[in-house]
Parts: structure tokens; C-alpha cells; sequence
């Protein structure tokens, strides 16, 4: 990376520090190319590989799981990759290849990619329903942070409610840290007959995803966490803070059935029914997308070395679909690999040699997600726990009741967000913007992913005026007669 | 007509979708052709007189410059008034310019009121600082002009500066303050404007895209044939309240206007307690600067977002971004640790001139242009001055505002 007074250039900028930005990393060591790795946060690794916290240390990397091993592996491999290493630096904007950074407490600058991979991973998908907002309910990858850069369990009587594998490894990664996990509520129905061989067909080469699986149900079984399948939280009550969590019967469409409500104390709420991909980076530049709800919602469009329909932007990992860790691995080295081809440093015939072996396991772990995905399908149900009197934006405080006239009004979220405020917050609309699409999407009769979406708008992240401030932008011109 | 009020507060008024879904009427008196606020204010003003009145916008209602700006109320002589104006008659222009700015704050004033509804009106009072001799001489000279104008505005300096807005850099060397600005929201005037205009008997049809218009003079009463995307409509007179794309409704009728449309960039911060109660221009430099009543702070003042084809948005610009937070750190610093949380993009109407463009076309009788540059303070005054000369209630606008005052630079047919 070069740096001049208020910016700096490199060949390949990787944005997002977790599994796919490290693995783009290690595999365009010694291109000799100039790499910056960039992650907003402290430490490398992202949410699955994500490392304690200042003033920890870790003196038996076995103990801690075989996930930390793997991340830490990686980690290092970064580390020793020779990519400048950018942390506590969020991205803030993009324009082509062309990147606004901030550091933490540092001014804005500018970066100047010839090519770039966003890996920007992904976040909890949020679930609106009476008394979501209460303290103590958490998300699942709150919860994770807490644990895994804290060693914070999030409760003393913790109800899991979530479907998927998430709704697996958290509760039994939480129990065996010596959390008392009431009870695992699973939206969707136990693995049947079917279901179990499909999963056998796909296994070979999946073996480490089984083995994972069974070790954790195995761990939930023997510490006696009981998972109640086909039951969806309804809300949750208390008095300033959670204290109790009902919970009902779901049918297939995951909405609950009356008369099966029931009642359990808990001072949290776990929820894990799944990710969104952190798509506002790929918005904002520019990049076409398809829609898969079984894949988290928005999907970018890539070509077979990963790159995004704008020219120069690759995308790997989480952020392009959830597939989790593994995949994201291997994404991040296809991404690299185009990325090197693209930038001429190595030759196509070379890429696609190297690119073999990892084509074949992400083929591999595709044909496995597919045949876990009719275990899985997200229900629209989880759409509409929402009363009247639930808040639906937390940033601006709008409920459902204030939002249902504009929702009636327009199918344009757009149009919504200016009637009623609703997403113009803090979070801009990571929170809300799902739901107001589904709302939509309900009212008039669509496909959420045929709901347009808000205009994407830098900043990515909330920037002090103080740091984005350039005095020597002093007037564009504008504004003046012809 | 019978459509009911949607909803009031908090988030104001406005019409149900299907009050604006029906047929496209086959013939009306008057048309206007776009859904911002200058069109629903003149549907209003009309339909309110009695006058049969259609409105058309291709989109939906509100969503450019109307309910894309930052909603300030601009009374005071700004700078890109001053720059547009060096040559030429300036001291005749800013007068005009000025006295229309003191009328259209008495509409303003009335304007919750007269629509019977809120629009989140705030009168907070309005700055407009100087940082060096040279601004602060310019403020003293506009404050002449604008007290001859009848616009109440003083001078601020030294002690006195300090004790009335202590957020105020020492940069700064003195400021105007004009009582009577402030700001109301732009997300709730044109629906409310909308929503009156179509109890008062006018028909709001959205979706419907003006496709061309045959201007027929000897056709008696229908002189306009306009072909839409939901069939013709014939009228007897046609008002162009297509803001930035007004020159393209003009063409239609021969009319060459040199109206452009240019975007321009907003940023929005997270919400602090309220410390600022005026808003804060700068004479030199381009900023505006407002706390709204939810505490975010919106700061503006002119900086470009660049253009894209429609229907996009026009994309923000990190620059100007950067450009418009120096001048508002410089000017008063404790933002600086304030955070960004958001940033947004609307287009703005320009003539050359940077007047506005309103009244009757001599070359083109019955055709009328509403166009109001500095458009959110003033359209809601032009339209019930234009709505007040179509209805025989006025007889002219300045010549500075002649639709047709660039003819001579500009080829008709």
C-alpha cells in the first residue's frame, strides 16, 4: 500500500476480515502485488473466527474449540501474507474501486484500489414481534460477541428461539460454556427419514459439517436441553426488562396456531433465525443483485471468479448468501485468484490449476446446503409476529399502527421511509428494512424480492462530521449560473 | 369529492392510493402536469376557486425536489443570489426578489392554518454568518436592501454575537438574523397540499405520464389534446409544474425553455439535545445548517450530488460530503464529533438567471409555467399567485419572471 498525505493506493483492497477476506489474503501472498486487508474491528477473524477482547489470553487454543484453531490458523496465515492489515477501519464508501476509509478517531482518507473483494459477511436477521425491543433480548451473534471476546454469558436463564444449523451450534457453544439454556425453540420440523438421507447423499465430502452437527446435538442431548421443533416465539413480557418468553405451535409457514401458546421464565432471549447478507457495500457500488430468502435475502450477481457485475468488484463469502465459514473460505481464494488474473499477475491457466481443488469442495458443500435447505425454509410467519402496537423502526420509534396507512398507500419502501420516517435512523434500516419489505410485499400482493429497495447512501457506517470534514474541498462550483 | 384523511400526526396527512388510481377524465379545464409542491399547491389554490382542475405526475406524488430538500424558508438575500446577480440590474432584481421573499414568509405563516393539518412549521429564526471584513461589509450592504424590501433583518457582531448563539465559531465575525425564517418538513406539505386540493373537487391521478401535448389555438375552449400513458386528456389551459423536467413538457408545446435540473447533496447526523435554534447560512461559503425538531442535524447549502438517468436517484458524492462538513465544523465546531448517520440526494430546477419562471406564455396562450427556483420556500406564494391570475383575481408577475424572457436567446417554432 502507498500513502500520500490524505490517502493511499493499493492493488488489491480486501474489505472484511473473516474467513473469505482472510483466506483472499493468504491466497494473493507473494503476487507481489500490494494487498490491504481492512475489518472495522479490533482483531482479525470476523464473527465466526472472532478473537477476545483486549487484556484476554488464550494458553490453550484446543480448549477453546475447533473453530478457534481454525481461526487462528487463518489469522496468522493473513498475518504472515504481507497485506497491509487495516483495523478499527470501517468503509465507509465506494465508488468504483475507490474506497473512503475511517479509522477510529482518525480523519477520513481516501483509498485507491485497482481492484477490490468485499467480504463483508453478515449480520442477525432481526425479528419484530411484541416486546422485541425489551433488554434482555438478544440476537445470536450478539450473544456470540459477548461470549467470545468477554467470556459474558448474556443470561442466567436463557430460552434459544431460532431454525437452522444456528439454532444448533449456539445453544450447545452456550450450554458448554455453563449457561443454563432452558430450552431450544426450532421453528421448522425434527430431520425425518427423507430428510436424513438426502443429507447421507450429499455427506461425502460434507464429513466435518456432520461431525459438527451431531457433536453439538449430541452435547445439547446429554446436558438435557430439550429442542421443541415447530415452535416460534410470540412475544416476549416483562416489566423493563424480559421476564417471561411465549411461545407457540407453528405450521408450516412458520405462523403461530391459536390456542397452543405457552408461557417460560427467562431472563433472555436468544434469537437465531438466521443472517442477513451485509449487502450495503455491494449497494453502493453499484452491484446487480437476484434474490433467495433460503439464502439470506439479496444475492449479488458473480461470474465464475466472483466478480460482481461492476466492473473491478469482486464479492466473496457471507455477504453474497449465507454458506457459511467453509464456503466463505473458498470463495475468498476464487475471488483472489480473479483478482490476480484481472490485475495480470498471475496467468489464467495458473488461476484455473490453483482454482480446481476449490471449485470441486464449494460444489460439494453447494450440493449439501441444497439438501438441507427443504429442512430449512425461512416462513413467512416470522413476518408477522408484529402487533399494532409493536415498534417496527426502533431508531424512530414507528409501530406498526403508525406505519399500516403508508403501507396501504404505496408498495415503495422509499415512499414509505419519507411518509413515516422509518429506517432514517441510526441503523438505516438494517433492523426495519426487511420487514417493511415483507409488509409490502404481503399488502400488494408481490415477491419480497421483487420490493425495490431504499437508495443506498454513504455513509456505510455513522462518521463523526469532524473526520469525514476536508477543508480542502472548498466549493464544487455549483449552484452557479450557467 | 369524498376521500378522507388518512392519517394526521406524527406523520401528517395524506391521500389514500386509491384516491389517485382512478380513470384519467377525458377533458378538464385546467391540467398540471407534476406532482411536487408547486403542482398540488396550484391544484389547490384552483380547485378551491372552483376551478375544474386535473393533475397528472408520472411518479408519485412528492418524491423530487419537493420532498427531497431540507425544507428551509429563505428569506435572506443567499449567496448564489449575489454571485448570480453581479452583472445587470442587481439592485432592482434582489428588491423584487426580496419582497417576494417577505410575501412568501406571510404564506407560510398561514399556510397549517389554511390547509387545516400539520406541516411541522417551525419559525426558529435564521443566520447567515461572515468570516472575513469583506462578508461581513457584504452583510451590512444586503441588510440595506433587505429592510427596504420590508424583510426585518440585523446585524450581529462582537459580544452581542456571542451571547445570542455561543455555539458560533471565533472564526466568525458577525451574522444577519432574520426573525422570520425556520423550516417546515418537505414530506408533509405537497401531500397535504394533495390530499385539500382533492376535497376541494381537484382530480390527483399518479402513474400517468405526459407522452406529448398538440397545442390546437383555434380549438376553442379544449386547446390542448395531451396524450398520456393513460389516455388523452384535452384542456382548456395547461400549467407546467414539472420542476426540473419542465423543459421537457415545454418542448411539447414548441417552447424552448432553458430550465436544468441538478442534484443536490444532504447530510443528516444522529440526533443531539436541541443547542440550535436558527438556522445558520454563510454569505461566502456554502453551507445550511439546521437542527430539526427530532434533533438530527441536516446540513446543506449547495453542494452537487452527481446525475443519474431515471428513475435513479442521483447518487451522493463522497466530496461533497467532505466539502459541506468543513464549512459546517469551521463554522460551528462542536459538530465535529456529531456522527453522519445518513446522507441524501434531491434535484434542483435552475433557470439560467436563477429567477423564477411563472405566469402565462405570450407565444403560447393558455400554456402557464410554474416554476419557482428556491422552490420549497416559494412555490406554495407562486402557485396562489399564478392560481389568483388565471382566475382574473391578479393581472401580472414581474418581467423578471417573463416565461418568455429568453425567447430571443433560445429558438421557438
Amino acid at each position: 500500500m502507498r500513502r500520500t498525505m490524505r490517502g493511499a493506493s493499493a492493488d488489491l483492497a480486501i474489505v472484511g476480515g473473516g474467513p473469505a477476506g482472510l483466506a483472499a489474503a493468504i491466497e494473493a501472498a507473494g503476487s507481489g502485488l500490494s494487498v490491504a486487508l481492512i475489518d472495522e474491528r479490533a482483531t482479525l477473524g470476523g464473527q465466526i473466527f472472532k478473537q477476545p477482547g483486549p487484556g484476554f489470553r488464550v494458553t490453550d487454543p484446543r480448549a477453546v474449540g475447533r473453530d478457534f484453531v481454525r481461526g487462528r490458523a487463518l489469522i496468522e496465515g493473513a498475518e504472515r501474507s504481507g497485506a497491509d492489515v487495516l483495523l478499527r477501519t470501517a468503509v465507509v464508501a465506494i465508488r468504483g474501486t475507490s474506497l473512503v476509509l475511517v479509522e477510529d478517531g482518525r480523519e477520513a482518507s481516501a483509498l485507491e484500489a485497482r481492484h477490490v473483494i468485499l467480504a463483508p459477511g453478515a449480520h442477525d436477521r432481526p425479528v419484530v414481534f411484541s416486546g422485541w425491543t425489551l433488554p434482555g433480548v438478544v440476537t445470536a451473534g450478539g450473544a456470540q460477541t459477548l461470549v467470545k471476546t468477554q467470556h459474558v454469558l448474556p443470561g442466567e436463564q436463557i430460552v434459544f428461539a431460532g431454525s437452522g444449523p444456528v439454532a444448533l451450534a449456539f445453544p450447545a457453544q452456550l450450554r458448554n460454556l455453563g449457561a443454563n439454556v432452558r430450552v431450544v425453540l426450532e421453528a421448522g420440523p425434527p430431520p425425518g427419514p427423507k430428510d436424513v438421507l438426502r443429507l447421507v447423499r450429499a455427506a461425502h465430502g460434507n464429513e466435518a459439517l456432520l461431525r459438527d452437527a451431531a457433536a453439538y446435538r449430541l452435547s445439547l442431548l446429554r446436558r438435557r436441553v430439550h429442542i421443541r421443533h415447530r415452535r416460534i416465539v410470540v412475544r416476549a413480557e416483562g416489566d423493563g426488562r424480559i421476564e417471561e418468553v411465549v411461545h407457540a405451535a407453528a405450521d408450516r409457514d412458520w405462523c403461530p396456531l391459536p390456542g397452543t401458546e405457552e408461557r417460560i421464565a427467562a431472563d433472555c432471549l436468544c434469537l437465531g433465525y438466521g443472517f442477513f447478507p451485509s449487502v450495503e457495500l455491494l449497494r453502493l457500488a453499484g452491484c446487480d443483485f437476484t434474490y433467495d430468502e433460503d439464502l439470506g435475502g439479496p444475492v449479488a450477481v458473480r461470474d465464475e471468479w466472483l466478480r460482481t457485475t461492476v466492473p473491478g468488484v469482486s464479492a466473496a463469502g457471507d455477504g453474497t448468501g449465507i454458506t457459511g465459514s467453509y464456503v466463505a473460505i473458498d470463495e475468498g481464494k476464487l475471488a483472489a485468484l480473479g483478482a490476480l488474473v484481472a490485475l495480470e499477475a498471475i496467468t489464467p491457466e495458473t488461476a484455473s490449476a490453483r482454482a480446481d481443488a476449490v471449485r470441486r469442495r464449494l460444489a460439494t458443500k453447494e450440493a449439501f446446503r441444497r439438501a438441507l435447505v427443504p429442512l430449512h425454509p425461512v416462513g413467512r410467519g416470522i413476518y408477522e409476529l408484529a402487533t399494532p402496537e409493536t415498534i417496527v423502526c426502533r431508531c424512530e420509534g414507528r409501530t406498526l399502527g403508525e406505519l399500516d396507512a403508508a403501507l396501504s398507500t404505496t408498495g415503495d419502501p422509499n415512499l414509505v421511509k419519507s411518509l413515516t420516517r422509518v429506517g432514517m435512523g441510526l441503523c438505516q434500516g438494517r433492523s426495519c428494512q426487511r420487514q417493511i419489505a415483507a409488509m409490502l410485499a404481503r399488502r400488494h400482493g408481490v415477491g419480497i424480492g421483487d420490493v425495490p429497495v431504499s437508495t443506498p447512501r454513504p455513509p456505510i457506517r455513522p462518521v463523526p462530521l469532524g473526520a469525514v470534514a476536508d477543508a480542502s474541498v472548498e466549493d464544487l462550483r455549483f449552484f452557479t449560473p450557467d | 369529492m369524498d376521500v378522507q384523511l388518512t392519517s394526521l400526526a406524527p406523520t401528517g396527512g395524506w391521500l389514500p392510493a386509491s384516491a389517485t388510481a382512478g380513470a384519467l377524465p377525458a377533458e378538464t379545464d385546467v391540467l398540471v402536469v407534476g406532482g411536487g409542491l408547486a403542482g398540488a399547491a396550484i391544484a389547490y389554490y384552483l380547485a378551491r376557486e372552483g376551478v375544474e382542475v386535473v393533475l397528472v405526475e408520472r411518479g408519485e406524488l412528492n418524491r423530487e425536489a419537493s420532498g427531497t430538500n431540507a425544507g428551509s424558508f429563505h428569506f435572506q438575500i443567499a449567496l448564489h443570489q449575489l454571485t448570480a446577480m453581479e452583472t445587470g440590474n442587481i439592485r432592482g432584481k434582489l428588491l423584487t426578489e426580496v419582497r417576494l421573499h417577505v410575501e412568501a414568509a406571510e404564506v407560510w405563516a398561514e399556510l397549517e392554518r389554511e390547509l387545516d393539518g400539520p406541516l411541522d412549521i417551525h419559525t426558529t429564526g435564521g443566520l447567515m454568518v461572515a468570516e472575513t471584513e469583506e462578508e461581513l461589509q457584504l452583510l451590512q450592504d444586503k441588510r440595506e436592501l433587505e429592510r427596504e424590501a420590508g424583510l426585518e433583518v440585523e446585524v450581529l457582531t462582537g459580544r452581542e454575537l456571542r451571547d445570542f448563539a455561543p455555539y458560533l465559531a471565533d472564526r466568525v465575525l458577525g451574522a444577519t438574523y432574520c426573525p422570520e425564517e425556520g423550516h417546515a418538513n418537505p414530506a408533509l406539505a405537497t401531500p397535504l397540499f394533495a390530499l385539500r386540493a382533492a376535497q376541494a373537487g381537484a382530480t390527483i391521478r399518479t402513474h400517468v405520464e405526459v407522452t406529448g401535448i398538440a397545442a390546437d389555438q383555434d380549438a376553442g375552449a379544449r386547446r390542448f389534446a395531451v396524450p398520456t400513458s393513460s389516455g388523452t386528456i384535452t384542456a382548456h389551459r395547461l400549467v407546467n409544474a414539472g420542476g426540473a423536467w419542465a423543459s421537457e413538457i415545454a418542448r411539447h408545446v414548441g417552447l424552448d425553455l432553458p430550465i436544468r435540473g441538478d442534484g443536490l447533496h444532504i447530510n443528516v447526523t444522529e440526533p443531539r439535545e436541541h443547542v440550535l435554534k436558527p438556522m445558520v447560512q454563510h454569505i461566502g461559503r456554502r453551507l445550511t445548517l439546521k437542527q430539526a425538531s427530532n434533533g438530527t442535524f441536516i446540513l446543506g447549502g449547495g453542494w452537487p450530488a452527481r446525475p443519474e438517468a431515471r428513475p435513479h436517484r442521483y447518487s451522493t458524492i463522497w466530496q461533497s460530503m467532505a466539502g459541506n462538513a468543513a464549512v459546517a465544523v469551521d463554522v460551528v465546531p462542536f459538530l465535529a464529533d456529531v456522527r453522519v448517520v445518513r446522507t441524501w440526494s434531491g434535484v434542483m430546477a435552475f433557470t439560467p438567471d436563477l429567477a423564477p419562471m411563472v405566469g402565462e406564455s405570450a407565444r403560447v396562450p393558455g400554456y402557464h409555467s410554474l416554476m419557482a427556483t428556491t422552490g420549497f420556500t416559494l412555490s406554495p406564494l407562486m402557485a396562489r399567485q399564478l392560481a389568483e391570475s388565471m382566475t382574473g383575481a391578479r393581472t401580472s408577475f414581474p418581467p423578471d419572471y417573463d416565461v418568455d424572457r429568453f425567447a430571443n436567446a433560445t429558438t421557438t417554432t
